[in-house]
């Protein structure tokens, strides 16, 4: 059956969630989205005992929730889930189809465009509807040192895999409205040709650094690995996470998964700690939305200093003992 | 005349470039402080063939052209001038004159463990009395059996600290000493061979540079390199070789502070502006990347000679001179942009300074450059 | 855009990513990967690249650090290809000059546009299993076994040959080029230049034409201009930035940060 109003479609990537909220944003964007296209959005939601996602994605601002469920799918696989989102959208035919760029996601939406032969933005930090009605897709190119505006002209649907922390979520309304659409599973199914042998949930690290709301960056600047072990302490007093530019990692003060960067993680913090960085544009494309940017450096020119909001001239070390000095001293009460 | 480098060439800089920075940058500073030299990144060169540049395939050696190996030693020397010094002298003059004048024995008994860097190499000509002056050296080495004995000291010998095989200029007719001197290969471990105390010296400090003494040393005939009284030849024809070595290092460093410069005449503002806007910083940054890239031709240009066979002792010379002149005129400048802070331990350049001066006096001084140069100018006949 | 994958083999393909000549990390660690295989278990590995002709220095690289042979795909019309162009055009090639592959490496994503799209899409056009961000991988008999995290959950999986595999810089460190092997592949290194009429591709076909997607606009991200500078020594600017910001870091990280009175 053809909808007639044009349908913005997101994946519902619901494993780990509470922390995983890019559905929700992608949802929140996709609203935005939606009226200059006159579209209605919907999302799509594959496993087994899925009907509690199907209602947080309406209350997130899901119109319509495309549901595939049956015991068999009741774990991510990958050639199952590309096939069957295959059907879907050949059958319903969205204008624009966006998947949140977890590792999941990013196997799965190529797959799913190679499928469909259209085209794919891969990791967007924006989207808009542009003036000829397409989908812009933002996305850092070129090693992370520029951003590209990318359109899909002709082919569909427009694909896009989005940054998680690229949108805004829209807060939980139980009052919201929506429709479940139960699609049966299909009859013949093409076997997976992977098994999966074990599977296992890896206990998490603490919060990820891409939802804290607090990080404490290091660069270079502090000197040696045992200097950049104060950011951690730091970070913790602060309730936050440290990350790391690339020589960094390189030279093995920190682990590759706290790299903040374009080859690493996008963080959206409220608050972010900078020191001892220079503000290579491979590290700072991984903050294009952090709220307060505060960047400690003994040289005032570095182009870090110049893009904080507070450029502090001092060194790293020192900056970074005395913080934790009076931080001590004042962290009392709970503020909520 | 084609002076664009080729596709391998471009490889062999990008490969040691990345293991130079990855492995010696972060340590550069610390081993040039503690005049320590960092055996666990030479064992990590081992395998690499940075010890049998040109050695041989059959010997174990990369057999690369002379220009691929005068790009391997800059590369090495941008970021760590003491470990470049190392390599280049013991693949110049520690293992190239057993592989141009050994006997097939010789061959096989050192440049194995030559160019596999189990062993390094020294070469052994200056003395307390002979440096420049090399037919002043007084190092005895007299026929005894079917052997030698050495007497003598050599002193601020490269890799001295740690060489496993070390090649020794002495005389060999006391009588006519200016004639009849000879190369002998003296291995680590042979009784009456001992190594001095390590040099405190101004720069290059993560070389091992240290005094050899020879007492009583015996050496069988079979360490002998070519025949007696090949002492000049055979240390000449290693020191036109050793100069482009020496010339690569010095671009090396001259290179390495001519980026510091750049960069930081970018960063650093005063009067409310970067350095790299005012016109007298912009003709020191240009003045030093035209002297490099006229010591980069220069050096090339002996390179290519060397490889087809043609004779390039002049040229060499000229490499020589000019890149390490370069070198200590473009350290001292980068010092100069860098200002107060150029002359903090902080900064790099400093040491890059440092470094650059001996590049003028070891291998040949400049002067004795000049000698070479001028007495190839006045041969000719026109 | 140039991607690479390694392949290995008992016939592998690579192919590399050209940034600045050299192999980009991710397929370091892939080649790294099927190296190992290699040594293991034999095979033959040829790496394969897409772009213009100066990627060949990449492919030397390669064969120097063992590789079998090399691919260059190089074409005028191959230029400015999306993924979903760039996974055709080697799907093609791989067919054409390895068709007897058994197993195809590639980095996770390469460090341009970082898209991690290719190796997915190309095991949908080989129409083999693929498993992206592998950490590890054994071989038994024809079996792979793979591991690797995705989204938190440590998965193990398993599927027979011939397949493809995109992996992760977490294992399989590269090993650095020696300079022998960098003199010999230069030497006499294995090299073939394959173009898109040797593909026979479409003679209309242009990579620009069909990709899918169009890249409109490039240009640099924007930087904010006034920002306060706070000088002098560190305990003093600590205070000061505690109680100018304290609503907003206070406000961060759920605590009160006034001073005591």
């Amino acid at each position: 059956m053809m909808h007639t109003k044009p349908n913005i479609w997101v994946f519902g990537d619901y494993r780990n969630y509470f922390q995983n909220r890019v559905t929700l944003q992608l949802l929140s964007r996709a609203a935005d989205l939606a009226p200059k296209m006159n579209a209605s959005v919907g999302v799509v939601v594959l496993g087994s005992n899925i009907n509690e996602y199907a209602n947080e994605y309406i209350a997130h601002g899901a119109q319509k929730v495309y549901l595939i469920e049956h015991p068999s799918i009741a774990n991510y696989r990958i050639e199952t889930y590309t096939a069957l989102i295959e059907g879907l959208v050949r059958k319903y035919k969205p204008e624009i189809f966006l998947v949140g760029a977890t590792a999941f996601g990013r196997e799965l939406a190529p797959r799913l465009a190679k499928r469909l032969r259209t085209g794919l933005t891969a990791d967007c930090i924006r989207l808009d509807i542009n003036a000829e009605g397409l989908l812009e897709q933002t996305a850092p190119s070129f090693g992370g040192n520029l951003l590209a505006k990318i359109v899909t002209p002709v082919s569909r649907p427009q694909m896009a895999t989005v940054r998680p922390g690229s949108f805004q979520e829209i807060p939980h309304d139980s009052s919201r409205q929506g429709m479940v659409i139960y699609e049966p599973l299909p009859r013949k199914l093409p076997a997976e040709r992977m098994r999966l042998v074990d599977y296992e949930r890896k206990p998490q690290r603490g919060q990820r650094i891409e939802e804290a709301p607090v990080v404490v960056c290091g660069g270079r600047g502090m000197g040696s690995k045992n200097k950049f072990k104060k950011l951690f302490e730091l970070a913790q007093l602060l309730g936050g996470e440290v990350g790391a530019t690339r020589p960094v990692v390189y030279a093995g003060w920190a682990d590759p998964d706290v790299l903040v960067g374009q080859a690493g993680k996008q963080i959206k913090p409220q608050v972010l700690f900078s020191f001892g960085i220079s503000g290579a544009i491979q590290h700072t494309a991984g903050f294009n939305n952090a709220g307060f940017v505060i960047a400690v450096n003994k040289n005032p020119n570095a182009t870090m200093m110049k893009i904080a909001d507070v450029a502090i001239v001092a060194d790293a070390n020192q900056f970074c003992s005395a913080l934790i000095n009076e931080l001590k001293k004042r962290i009392r009460n709970e503020r909520r | 005349m084609d002076f664009n480098p080729t596709m391998k060439h471009n490889a062999v800089r990008k490969t040691v470039r990345k293991f130079a920075e990855s492995e010696l940058g972060p340590i550069a500073h610390e081993i040039d402080r503690d005049a320590r030299f960092p055996v666990e990144v030479i064992e990590k060169m081992q395998p690499l063939n940075f010890f049998g540049l040109q050695v041989s395939r059959e010997y174990g050696g990369a057999e690369l052209d002379t220009t691929s190996y005068a790009v391997a030693i800059e590369e090495i020397s941008r970021v760590c001038a003491g470990v470049g010094l190392c390599v280049t002298v013991h693949n110049s003059v520690g293992a190239f004159p057993i592989q141009r004048f050994g006997t097939p024995r010789q061959k096989e008994r050192f440049l194995p463990l030559l160019a596999s860097g189990k062993a390094i190499g020294a070469f052994c000509l200056t003395e307390a009395n002979a440096g420049s002056d090399a037919g002043g050296v007084e190092t005895t080495a007299v026929k005894d059996g079917d052997g030698y004995i050495i007497n003598g000291t050599k002193i601020f010998v490269t890799n001295g600290g740690v060489c496993g095989t070390a090649l020794i200029f002495a005389v060999t007719d006391p009588e006519n000493p200016r004639k009849a001197a000879s190369v002998f290969i003296v291995e680590k471990g042979t009784p009456g061979f001992s190594v001095g105390e390590i040099e405190d010296l101004c720069g290059m400090r993560s070389n091992p540079v240290s005094s050899l003494f020879f007492e009583d040393c015996r050496v069988p005939a079979e360490n002998l390199l070519g025949r007696e009284g090949d002492g000049i030849k055979i240390g000449l024809t290693a020191l036109d070789t050793g100069r482009i070595g020496i010339a690569a290092q010095a671009l090396g460093i001259a290179q390495g502070a001519f980026e510091a410069s750049v960069k930081y005449s970018r960063e650093r503002q005063q009067f409310r502006k970067p350095l790299a806007s005012f016109q007298t910083i912009q003709n020191y940054l240009a003045d030093m990347a035209t002297e490099i890239d006229a010591a980069r031709l220069l050096l090339y240009r002996a390179c290519a000679l060397k490889d087809s066979a043609k004779p390039f002792s002049a040229e060499a010379a000229m490499a020589k001179l000019y890149c390490s002149t370069t070198a200590t005129r473009i350290t001292n400048r980068a010092v100069q942009i860098h200002g107060g802070y150029g002359y903090s331990k902080e900064y790099d350049v400093e040491r890059y300074f440092r470094d650059a001066k001996v590049t003028e006096i070891y291998e040949g001084t400049s002067e004795v450059q000049r000698m070479v140069i001028s007495r190839a100018v006045l041969s000719k006949l026109t | 855009m140039v991607s690479e994958l390694p392949w290995d083999a008992h016939t592998g393909t690579l192919k590399r990513e050209l940034a600045e000549g050299m192999l980009n990390p991710a397929c370091s660690h892939a080649l790294e990967a099927a190296l190992q295989v290699k040594e293991k278990h034999g095979g033959h590995i040829t790496v394969m690249t897409m772009g213009p002709p100066m990627a060949e220095e990449v492919l030397r690289e390669a064969i120097a650090l063992g590789a079998d042979r090399g691919i260059l795909l190089t074409d005028p019309r191959m230029a400015g290809a999306d993924t979903f162009v760039t996974s055709y055009i080697l799907a093609r090639a791989i067919e054409k000059m390895c068709p007897d592959f058994d197993l195809v490496f590639c980095g996770c994503h390469s460090s341009d546009s970082e898209t991690a799209q290719v190796g997915p899409q190309l095991s949908e056009e080989l129409n083999v299993p693929g498993a992206a961000y592998v950490e590890k991988l054994d071989l038994e008999g024809r079996t792979l076994r793979i591991r690797r995290l995705s989204d938190n959950f440590l998965e193990t999986l398993e599927f027979e040959l011939p397949g493809l595999v995109t992996l992760t810089t977490r294992h399989y460190a590269p090993r650095y080029v020696s300079l022998s092997g960098m003199q010999q592949a230069f030497e006499h290194g294995e090299v073939a230049v394959v173009q898109a009429a040797d593909l026979k591709l479409d003679p209309e076909f242009t990579s620009r034409k069909n990709s899918p997607t169009r890249i409109m606009d490039v240009f640099a991200p924007v930087a904010q201009n006034k920002n306060l500078v706070m000088k002098g020594a560190p305990k003093k600017i600590v205070e000061e930035l505690l109680e100018k910001f304290d609503d907003k870091i206070g406000g961060a990280i759920g605590k009160d940060l006034k001073q005591a009175t």
